[in-house]
């Protein structure tokens, strides 16, 4: 046990990523598992990598900017092929969705075998370290996020599919970079999981769900010494779990 | 009243007080851990962010990894773009201004000494080569020993007070040292000239020193898994150009160079690389002891 790890100033910034994290992509994740297209969130992050290596290939110098946009603009064409598909073929839409995974991740590899250094570009983009942050490269995420927000309140009543497509890219290709391909994937899907069985105001208990198993995670993290985001995704795990025992229990009771 | 003046009194002395007279020493990989606490002795505590088992061009971000730069007087890292991956993070989330590039904390080994396969121009075509050098200086022990002399004079600079034990330990570990390095110089006679595969470029030193010859490397270029294509090439070169072992480091995956020695018949070796790497490398002196060891056993 190390008590001096668990300092504010360390852990906090971390945190702070949480919630943005959390904020958007708690009502994302709702929408997501009722779509049935939980992987959604790792083919758009892949062929957001996949843009930047190819920008790379053809000599772009991507510095921060530039990365971004070309990160970005990938996402988005990729939500709008997906968005597609999903008119086109909207009862193979998983499938289909797994394939452009890995058929994205497989271009990562066959492009990247002449050429490590947009590797670590693919690495920085997939598997960002929630704890490396600082406050300062949070606020154009938060900007960001915001919009996103904004917009996906406006159309609260009306969200036709291109909408969701094209949040989602935004927001996904942002959080990767900050938490990581899997830490993405379990603040989406373990909080919707968890109260998918209560429809109305169930975002409240996902809110807290996630909020719980970031502060936990990271302070499990500091305390054993392990690596933040797997420490983190465990602990959305649990308290979700725990969630579902409660509310069962409740459920129970109520009857 | 009067207790709260005593307590506040006391609180204030104790503040005076130097309360750590040790510095503390944050160390990139286990090899500087390890010259740290030869050459600073109980003046010195010591903490190691990597071990023997970890490659430590990535590591995953711990909390407790900021909390420690974030106390250290003295940051020793390897430099030469060998933890660019993650140490200027750390140093920015730190906020550490005393082990700051530029700063007398901030030791980097590579500063200090020749470094072998320096290029000029940096192609991407080339794969994850180090501009400023190959960085695995550690495995040199003629290196190490610059490496020592000048991480004992910036203990010196930091703390003045105790230069005088500082230089002691010096002269000890450099006679201690020398006395090795002649013996493991006779030793290693018999490996003059062989002929060895690597797995990937973190033995050039090593080879350097003993005077082998690296006549192929697992990974098609630094950094880069080997590939069905790359291994069948290197079987062609083997048969050409017969070499004696194929050496990986414990963190480095066992497959490709086991692979390659059931398909040629040649030894697969596994050295520790660095303090740690097995059981029997406590420390530097064990790390070649043991280096030399397997080595010689590897071409009976």
């Amino acid at each position: 046990m190390n008590w001096s790890a668990v300092d504010p100033s360390i852990l906090g910034p971390a945190f702070v990523a949480g919630l943005l994290v959390l904020a958007t992509h708690v009502p994302l994740g709702r929408q997501v598992l009722a779509r049935g297209i939980i992987f959604l969130d790792l083919a758009i992050a892949q062929i957001a990598g996949l843009g930047v290596i190819i920008a790379d290939r053809f000599g772009w110098e991507t510095s921060d900017w530039p990365l971004q946009l070309v990160a970005i603009s990938a996402a988005l064409l990729a939500a709008l092929l997906l968005y597609w598909t999903e008119k086109r073929w909207p009862r193979n839409q998983e499938a289909i969705i797994g394939t452009v995974f890995v058929l994205a991740a497989s271009s990562g590899i066959l492009l990247l075998s002449t050429n490590p250094h947009s590797g670590e570009r693919l690495t920085e983009l997939l598997a960002g370290q929630i704890l490396w942050i600082s406050y300062e490269q949070l606020l154009p995420t938060a900007v960001i996020y915001a919009m996103v927000l904004a917009v996906w309140a406006a159309t609260y009543r009306h969200r036709s599919s291109l909408v969701f497509y094209t949040l989602f890219a935004i927001t996904v290709t942002r959080s990767v970079q900050l938490a990581g391909v899997y830490l993405v994937f379990a603040s989406l899907i373990i909080p919707a999981l968890a109260t998918h069985r209560s429809t109305k105001g169930a975002l409240l208990p996902s809110y807290g769900i996630g909020i719980v198993g970031y502060g936990l995670g990271l302070i499990l993290s500091a305390l054993f010494d392990l690596p933040s985001g797997a420490m983190v995704v465990w602990m959305l795990a649990v308290v979700g779990t725990i969630w579902v025992g409660i509310s069962r229990t409740a459920r129970r009771k109520a009857t | 009243m009067k207790t709260i003046k005593i307590i506040v009194s006391l609180g204030l002395f104790c503040a005076m007080l130097p309360v750590n007279a040790t510095l503390r020493v944050f160390a990139c990989e286990p090899e500087w851990a390890e010259l740290a606490r030869e050459l600073g002795a109980n003046h010195v505590s010591v903490y190691s962010a990597t071990t023997a088992h970890q490659d430590v061009h990535h590591i995953q971000a711990r909390p407790s990894l900021i909390a420690q730069v974030r106390k250290a007087d003295l940051l020793i890292c390897t430099g030469a773009e060998l933890e660019a991956g993650w140490l200027p993070l750390l140093l920015r989330r730190a906020a550490n201004g005393q082990v700051q590039a530029g700063q007398s904390g901030h030791f980097m080994a590579t500063e200090f000494v020749e470094k072998l396969d320096v290029r000029t121009t940096v192609d991407r075509s080339m794969g994850d080569v180090h501009a400023s050098g190959n960085p695995h200086i550690h495995l040199d022990p003629r290196r190490l020993t610059t490496v020592a002399k000048a991480l004992t004079a910036r203990l010196e600079t930091l703390d003045t007070a105790n230069a005088n034990f500082y230089q002691a330990q010096l002269e000890d570990f450099l006679q201690r040292w020398n006395e090795s390095l002649t013996q493991w110089e006779k030793q290693a006679a018999p490996l003059n000239g062989l002929a060895v595969v690597v797995h990937h470029q973190d033995w050039r030193y090593l080879l350097d020193w003993l005077s082998m010859r690296a006549v192929a490397t697992l990974e098609p270029r630094p950094g880069l898994p080997p590939n069905a294509g790359h291994l069948a090439e290197l079987k062609q070169t083997l048969t050409e150009q017969p070499a004696a072992m194929i050496l990986r480091t414990a963190y480095q995956e066992d497959r490709p160079s086991l692979w390659l020695s059931k398909q040629t018949g040649v030894a697969a070796v596994e050295l520790p690389y660095t303090v740690g790497g097995n059981a029997a490398v406590t420390d530097l002196f064990t790390l070649f002891d043991d280096t030399i060891r397997r080595l010689l056993e590897a071409t009976e």
